[in-house]
């Protein structure tokens, strides 16, 4: 009875009669005034306050405007690529260890997968930030916000992938070890592939996660987005402008990789999450 | 069956199998019918599934709706307590005209039992609840009264020592029992069976026929569809065979089964014969 | 700097940080809870313009930067006429991001109904809120229950925006730097912190998975 693409919101209505019409006729209509009455509201709430005045917005008619934002995204995004590769090893690392015959190895690993997974990634950013310092580490800015950001997810990417792992039916280990295959190149050529190919939209997920926490980079003073929107505020004066625009590209940046994950999941990439922070 | 404890409540009767001369889709003269659609048609965007159809059912009267897949035949069952609605035509339940929406739709299927092909118990209550739910939530009997007439039901219907498990827990038999149960607990006018054994594994239709055939003896009014056509024959007082969205033949299941009228009655039969 | 001594100079200060960590994780999460559910009937309802409100209104705090949505609060908002004190701010950014997971959680919860149960309760003659209130908001909210665990342990580390804004108590993260900038040596500091969120995760997660085990629906 159910098609495949049903949703929720298809099935808890029944096919409206009458009197169910003229009520959701009559909500919409409501609705709508209502929703303009809230825009309107925020747009004199930006006028009464003198933010719509083109001084603070004709800026980004200047092509010099966006190249200086686009120099941060592009710092963004090098430390975002770089925390996800970090990551990535990291927590592949951890994987194999958490899976591993050794009950030494399984212990350190889950220990250290909950300790990622546990503390927020600020704090890994003071640590590398004001602690590694004092221990005589002084890491370039890049690396600063890069290591802790990569070390706060890859306790997560672990667990990505060894779910990834478990969903690779038994059998697919028992052939390749009764075609006379070692158990590493089992693993690396027969199991891990697979794996890989079902956790993809997890992965994405996760980098949007990484992607958020490198506009921390200004506790490092690392000239990310965030950071170049700071120093447009300081040229133009114009903060409420620049931070509104900053706040979007974040936004679209993220919203297009969500959408990535869920293409490719739909793409019998079964093992999305539905997204976390 | 004097003896038999009735699973309806209602004095037992053998129903109407020795209706001789019925013909075209009337009532008979004299009963008012549970059930009554006048040339319904029903459109899923340009396919037309219900093409002008007109069915009476009396009360008591067990009628089977048999037809190849896609003839239409569980739109029509479902249509009856409008959890399909219907483009153009009339159903009368009880005489009165089905509402579109709203409490009274809500307060007739309270008075139509329905059990679905996949059982579709509560996931997250347990047997027992799934048969009061309806009782105390719609028709807002007391939970003691309610949870003494479900373990009457549920005996009745062989799965009492089920009672406290959740419905994963049963096989699909005894879970599409359940919904019987949960249907009865209602009292229901009549109780739509949309191929209540569709989804069963072989070793387990018999549980459930058994309990069906039961409720048809004891004259509960049922409209059936299924592919079960022993049961058809056995407790049919009508079989309403449907192909492309039309009514295309109506008869005792004696004369349907032995002489069906129609080519594609005929080519039905023979299909299913060859496969059973 | 050694454990004792650090606890001796600063104990005070951790006890009341760790309260500060755990009250705005409380308070963010409940926030988060109500405002969850109040979108996520906007995003079922029959109302095709509060459905786009819902969608739009997630899709904004699914993805925004907790750190921008902080900067804007405290650095933009009081150019709008709206100057909210340092601790709203960061109440107001660890409740709203996390309000648009719940909505996802919740309308992924709720899909995970057999779809055929909704039919069911219609056919037992359940009105539309009869159906919502015995099937569609247990099973959703059951099958839901290792997401908003999950919820809750990343309510807490969004909490660590509290750092980022001056706080009087600070949180476990603020009192790391606080620390680190009178002190030398505050590894311990950082460790005692670390081990007290991570101790705060694992508690949770593990009520979690108790009341997860309790609650699921086998199906």
């Amino acid at each position: 009875m159910s098609a495949v693409n049903t949703s929720i919101k298809d099935v808890l209505y029944e096919p409206p009669g009458p009197k169910a019409q003229r009520r959701i006729r009559a909500a919409t209509a409501i609705s709508l005034v209502a929703l303009a009455v809230v825009v309107v509201l925020v747009v004199r709430q930006f006028s009464v306050n003198g933010q719509l005045d083109p001084k603070y917005w004709s800026l980004f008619t200047r092509f010099t405007t966006w190249r200086f934002l686009g120099r941060g995204l592009a710092g963004t995004i090098e430390v975002a690529l770089a925390a996800g590769a970090v990551a990535f090893a990291l927590g592949m690392a951890m994987m194999l260890a958490r899976i591993s015959k050794y009950r030494i190895l399984r212990g350190i690993s889950i220990a250290l997968i909950e300790f990622t997974r546990g503390v927020p990634t600020l704090l890994f950013i003071y640590f590398f930030f004001l602690i590694a310092p004092q221990f005589g580490l002084k890491l370039p800015a890049f690396w600063k916000i890069t290591a802790p950001v990569a070390i706060s997810a890859a306790g997560v990417v672990a667990e990505v992938l060894r779910s990834g792992v478990n969903a690779i039916p038994k059998g697919q280990t028992e052939a390749a070890l009764s075609l006379g295959m070692r158990d590493s190149s089992v693993f690396f050529k027969i199991v891990f592939p697979q794996a890989l190919r079902c956790v993809i939209p997890s992965l994405i997920s996760e980098l949007v996660i990484v992607l958020k926490d490198t506009t921390f980079a200004y506790v490092v003073n690392y000239a990310d987005l965030m950071q170049n929107a700071k120093v447009l505020i300081s040229n133009y004066d114009a903060l409420v402008s620049v931070y509104l625009v900053t706040a979007v590209i974040y936004i679209l940046i993220n919203y297009v990789l969500n959408q990535i994950s869920v293409a490719l999941s739909r793409r019998g990439m079964p093992y999305a999450l539905s997204g976390t922070i | 069956m004097v003896n038999k404890q009735s699973l309806t409540g209602s004095p037992g009767h053998s129903g109407f199998s020795d209706t001789s001369g019925f013909s075209g889709s009337s009532a008979s003269p004299g009963l008012a019918p549970v059930i009554e659609m006048k040339h319904v048609d029903k459109f899923y965007g340009s396919l037309h599934v219900l093409k002008d159809v007109s069915l009476s059912v009396c009360k008591g009267e067990v009628v089977v709706l048999i037809g190849p897949s896609g003839s239409g035949k569980s739109t029509l069952c479902r249509t009856i307590n409008r959890l399909e609605t219907i483009d153009s035509g009339e159903i009368r339940i009880d005489g009165v005209p089905l509402p579109q929406e709203g409490k009274k739709l809500a307060e007739l299927r309270s008075q139509v039992g329905m059990v679905f092909q996949s059982f579709n118990l509560f996931a997250h209550k347990t047997i027992l609840e799934n048969v009061t739910i309806g009782p105390v939530d719609v028709l807002h009997k007391s939970r003691k009264e309610a949870q003494e007439e479900a373990l009457r039901l549920l005996e009745r219907v062989g799965v009492k020592d089920q009672a406290n498990k959740v419905p994963a827990q049963l096989s699909g038999g005894q879970q599409q029992r359940v919904a019987i149960a949960r249907s009865l607990a209602m009292h229901p006018k009549a109780i739509l069976f949309d191929e209540p054994t569709s989804a069963l594994d072989p070793e387990m239709i018999g549980e459930v026929l058994q309990v069906m055939t039961e409720l048809a003896g004891e004259g509960m009014t049922m409209v059936v569809v299924t592919h079960e056509m022993n049961f058809a024959r056995r407790a049919a007082n009508r079989v309403v065979f449907l192909d492309g969205g039309t009514i295309l033949e109506e008869n005792t299941p004696e004369e349907f089964f032995d002489h069906p009228k129609t080519q594609r009655a005929r080519d039905f039969l023979d299909s299913i014969q060859h496969h059973v | 700097m050694s454990v004792q001594s650090l606890l001796s100079q600063y104990g005070d200060k951790y006890l009341s940080a760790l309260l500060m960590t755990w009250k705005l994780t409380a308070l963010a999460f409940a926030l988060a809870f109500i405002i969850g559910i109040a979108i996520t009937i906007l995003r079922i309802s029959p109302i095709r313009p509060l459905r786009a409100a819902g969608e739009i209104y997630v899709q904004i705090f699914r993805n925004i930067p907790g750190a921008a949505l902080l900067i804007i609060l405290v650095y933009a908002f009081p150019y709008l006429g709206l100057l909210w004190s340092y601790y709203s701010c960061v109440l107001i950014a660890t409740s709203l991001i996390p309000s648009a997971f719940c909505s996802e959680y919740l309308m992924s919860g709720m899909n995970t109904i057999d779809f055929g149960q909704i039919e069911a309760a219609r056919s037992l003659g359940m009105t539309f809120f009869q159906t919502i209130k015995n099937v569609v908001l247990p099973q959703a909210l059951r099958s839901t229950v290792l997401q908003m665990t999950n919820l809750l342990v990343a309510t807490m580390l969004t909490t660590a925006l509290a750092s980022q804004v001056p706080l009087n108590p600070t949180d476990l993260t603020g009192i790391v730097s606080y620390i680190n900038t009178r002190t030398v040596g505050g590894i311990t500091a950082f460790a005692i912190s670390a081990l007290l969120y991570c101790a705060t995760a694992v508690v949770i997660g593990r009520i979690g998975s108790w009341l997860d085990r309790k609650v699921r629906i086998l199906r």
